[in-house]
């Protein structure tokens, strides 16, 4: 270990001295709010992604065990870096104070939902998934339902699940590559998903878990130190940015005249002013067209979708034993607040910053790096930001890619469909898995459907009131059998499917009956809060209107899950 | 009953079917004694277990009061409040409709549509009625000589502003000082208020003769939207800095969430270790 890390310093810090010089100088590019290329950025960009490279390298896997579980050998404040990096994406990084930007206090309810979840996953999942023992959330379902037809099934949800996340991160990162580039979004989309699909090939099979506490600890320092930078700049509490930025929500609700604020301005030149606006941080506030059952029931769905997500699912199976499954939520979810926290700074100071007329519509998913430009940051550190912004992207979507090219070579392909494929035909299925995954990603990021958040809500109510069923009774109920889960998903399916056909044709402007209706209260950001009970309560009856759970299967559940 | 309505259906009617299924919904109500090897929340086998389940149960409790107990307690509280602007609007808005408007009603329209052109959620839709009401009172209250230098100035502004690529440019700036310095005079704002910051924004040329029936609407309609809140004493009191609800939402509910899991995680372990079980 302390090998690699001498040789990771011996490329890493010459490469630094060499390209600091170069990178400060180009960085004069970055002040402008959109527009054309910026090669600072640029290069902090691609040393980022480099050193991703190169750590992957150092710390590769050396079999399968060691790829999927990393040898089961990591810490548990290691493993919750790994979970925060993993979760943290162009949805927290960008998409989160995007919302907020937008809809104010509604915006929370996302902060709320995507915190929230942790408590469920740790107190009814995660010491009884790493019992189980498996390593993708296909394998627990096949084996806990004893069906091959619903591991197949698993499978292709894990996949639409992971499509549906990697929307809102193509989304984000066509938006940085757009900042960086100077490009319009569609190439800025084509581009990014290419480096990125590039970038998983490469990397996607090398120290995965490693790289990811690494990718935090970037992804952290890039977001936090703007943050430190503004609220020292416009005279908040500094020290403490994420308490300190209270005095700014009550300037927006309040207003701030121009005479108070006498020589604080904008990088436009703008007074630090803005004309009192409680709509921003008041409770389903009427100007922002947002309700309280569309707080409650957006909290609510991203709560149950993030227990039932594949991808985090899977980070449990790496820990040693159950009391580090427990410990790592608690950490990552420490490491993921700290993020948290800190997104309405952006928001709340982007209010202000923007609140001329003059600045114009910004783009909301950008807001992070537009209110860090307006508030005149250097720009070597905005350029940071926004690669910290596309990293945090690129690391969800290696894994997602990863993840969802293992549901289909390994859980559907080699475990369904061909099971004496040679490992050379498994790895270009793998490999075919993540071309095709990724093309299909780049089509629809391209329709620019909703905002990044919104996007990977939909992924949180499909996994909801699918995946989290199927796990929720399959560990705490053994009456659950496989008839249960099958009328179960088709209930949760059947409500997703709905929900998602009636945002598609919303968009394509087809009009289907009580589209009103429907659209509200089944939206595709939260459609889980009644997907998911109905789910639930189909399982139950069918199951204990059907022949009891094999005698195997509730032994093991007894004997292993809850021992 | 549930019995008795089972050997009546099977002795009486004799079908068997009906008779099936009734024993499977009874499953559905009465445990199957004989089931060693089973699992359930709510009924747990083991003193550890129940232990967990009460522990479990208690920690949900609090996760869902303090999330969504706080939101609803928010809704029960909360009254449709006002802002002063939208009352000073009220005051005059009827004359102004009318046409019988004084200056002085005149200058309160002004002010306070473009207060509320200046918030930070505006629709399109809306900032365009504004703005006419904004340009149309601004020329009401302008004498000939005002007016044709007003217009004169606000046209030049616009053709600047669609040619410029960069607002930094001196000649975008001067049009506009030139712009403000004329318009603030009829609506008697001062060159410091933030008013006059936002003024040449919302000043639009082809807006000026007319304050249009559609958009008269819309400016009765969505001024309220913008300027109606739903407070309480929840959101009114200030707490480090923050209206209370919004630091209890993005700040505190983050520290409970983690505050519960390291108690659950902790306990846990200590359970664990009092009762000699290893993982």
């Amino acid at each position: 270990m302390t090998c690699n890390m001498k040789s990771i310093k011996k490329i890493i810090i010459p490469l630094l001295i060499l390209l600091i010089p170069t990178i400060a100088q180009a960085s004069v590019g970055a002040t402008e709010l959109q527009g054309s290329f910026k090669i600072g950025p640029s290069i902090i960009l691609i040393i980022i992604l480099c050193l991703f490279v190169l750590v992957g390298i150092v710390f590769r896997a050396k079999d399968t065990t060691d790829y999927y579980a990393a040898g089961r050998k990591i810490s548990r404040v290691g493993s919750g870096m790994a979970i925060a990096s993993n979760w943290m994406s162009a949805a927290s990084f960008l998409g989160m104070a995007a919302l907020m930007y937008g809809s104010g206090y509604h915006g929370l309810a996302y902060v709320v939902g995507w915190t929230g979840g942790y408590v469920l996953l740790l107190v009814l999942m995660a010491g009884q998934i790493r019992k189980y023992g498996k390593y993708t959330a296909a394998d627990f379902i096949g084996d806990r339902y004893y069906s091959q037809t619903m591991r197949a099934v698993g499978a292709i949800i894990a996949i639409l699940i992971s499509i549906s996340y990697c929307v809102g991160q193509f989304v984000g990162i066509g938006l940085m590559f757009k900042w960086i580039m100077g490009l319009n979004y569609i190439w800025a989309v084509v581009i990014g998903g290419s480096v990125v699909l590039a970038y998983t090939l490469i990397s996607g099979m090398l120290g995965v878990t490693k790289n990811m506490q690494i990718q935090y600890v970037i992804i952290i320092i890039s977001f936090l130190i703007p943050l430190f930078i503004l609220t020292f700049k416009f005279d908040y509490f500094w020290i403490l940015p994420q308490i300190g930025y209270g005095a700014a929500v009550t300037d927006v609700v309040q207003g701030v005249p121009v005479n108070e604020i006498a020589g604080m301005m904008n990088s436009l030149g703008h007074d630090y002013a803005i004309v009192p606006s409680p709509e921003y941080a008041m409770p389903w506030d009427p100007a922002t067209g947002k309700t309280f059952f569309q707080w409650i029931a957006i909290a609510f769905s991203l709560m149950i979708g993030t227990a039932g997500l594949p991808h985090v699912l899977q980070r449990f199976y790496i820990v040693p034993n159950a009391s580090d499954a427990r410990w790592s939520v608690v950490w990552g979810l420490f490491f993921i607040c700290v993020l948290y926290w800190s997104a309405p700074v952006y928001s709340t100071l982007g209010k202000i910053l923007s609140a001329h007329p003059e600045v114009g519509k910004l783009a909301k998913d950008a807001i992070v790096v537009y209110t860090a430009q307006l508030g005149n940051v250097h720009p070597l550190i905005v350029g940071l930001l926004a690669a910290g912004g596309v990293s945090a992207a690129f690391s969800t979507v290696s894994g997602l890619l990863v993840a969802g090219a293992s549901a289909f070579s390994h859980d559907l392909y080699v475990k369904v469909i061909n099971p004496k494929a040679s490992p050379r035909l498994q790895l270009i299925m793998a490999r075919l898995g993540t071309v095709l995954m990724a093309i299909i990603v780049i089509l629809i990021a391209i329709l620019e459907l909703g905002l990044i958040g919104e996007l990977v809500a939909v992924a949180f109510s499909l996994a909801g009131c699918t995946i989290f069923p199927l796990f929720l009774l399959g560990i705490w109920w053994s009456g659950s059998n496989r008839q249960g889960a099958i009328a179960g998903l088709i209930m949760g399916g059947f409500i997703s499917l709905v929900a998602i056909t009636y945002f598609i044709a919303g968009k394509q402007g087809v009009a289907l009956p009580f589209y009103d209706f429907i659209s509200y209260y089944l939206q595709a950001w939260y459609f889980a809060w009644i997907g998911a009970p109905l789910s639930i309560l189909t399982n139950i009856v069918v199951s204990k209107l059907t022949s009891n759970t094999p005698l195997e299967i509730r032994k093991f559940l007894v004997e292993k899950v809850h021992t | 009953m549930l019995i008795g309505g089972m050997v009546l259906l099977k002795y009486v009617f004799v079908n068997e079917i009906i008779y099936i299924y009734l024993i499977k919904i009874k499953k559905l109500f009465i445990m199957d004694e004989n089931n060693q090897f089973h699992i359930s929340f709510f009924r747990p086998t083991t003193e550890r277990a129940k232990k967990n389940r009460n522990k479990v149960l208690v920690l949900l409790v609090i996760w869902g009061f303090g999330v969504f107990g706080f939101q609803i307690l928010l809704k029960v509280l909360e009254k449709s409040t006002p802002e002063p602007v939208l009352t000073e609007f009220n005051d005059v808005w009827s004359q102004v409709k009318s046409g019988q408007a004084t200056d002085t009603e005149l200058q309160v329209f002004a002010r306070s549509v473009l207060q509320v052109a200046g918030k930070v959620f505006i629709e399109p839709e809306h900032r365009k009625a504004f703005d006419n009401g904004i340009t149309w009172a601004t020329m009401q209250l302008a004498d000939s000589a005002q007016k044709t230098a007003i217009m004169n100035a606000l046209i030049s502004f616009e053709k600047i502003a669609a040619d410029i690529e960069v607002l930094g440019e001196e000649s975008y700036g001067t049009a506009k000082n030139n712009l403000t310095a004329l318009a603030i005079v009829p609506l008697e704002l001062h060159p410091n208020e933030l008013l006059t910051r936002l003024l040449p924004m919302e000043l639009r040329s082809e807006m000026a003769d007319e304050l249009t029936e559609e958009n008269k609407e819309i400016i009765e309609k969505a001024l309220p939207l913008y300027t109606t809140h739903n407070r309480s004493v929840l959101t009114d009191t200030i707490f480090l800095g923050f209206p209370f609800h919004y630091f209890y939402t993005a700040v505190f509910l983050l520290i409970m969430f983690i505050g519960i899991c390291w108690f659950y995680s902790f306990t846990t372990d200590k359970i664990n270790k009092k009762l000699h079980i290893y993982e």
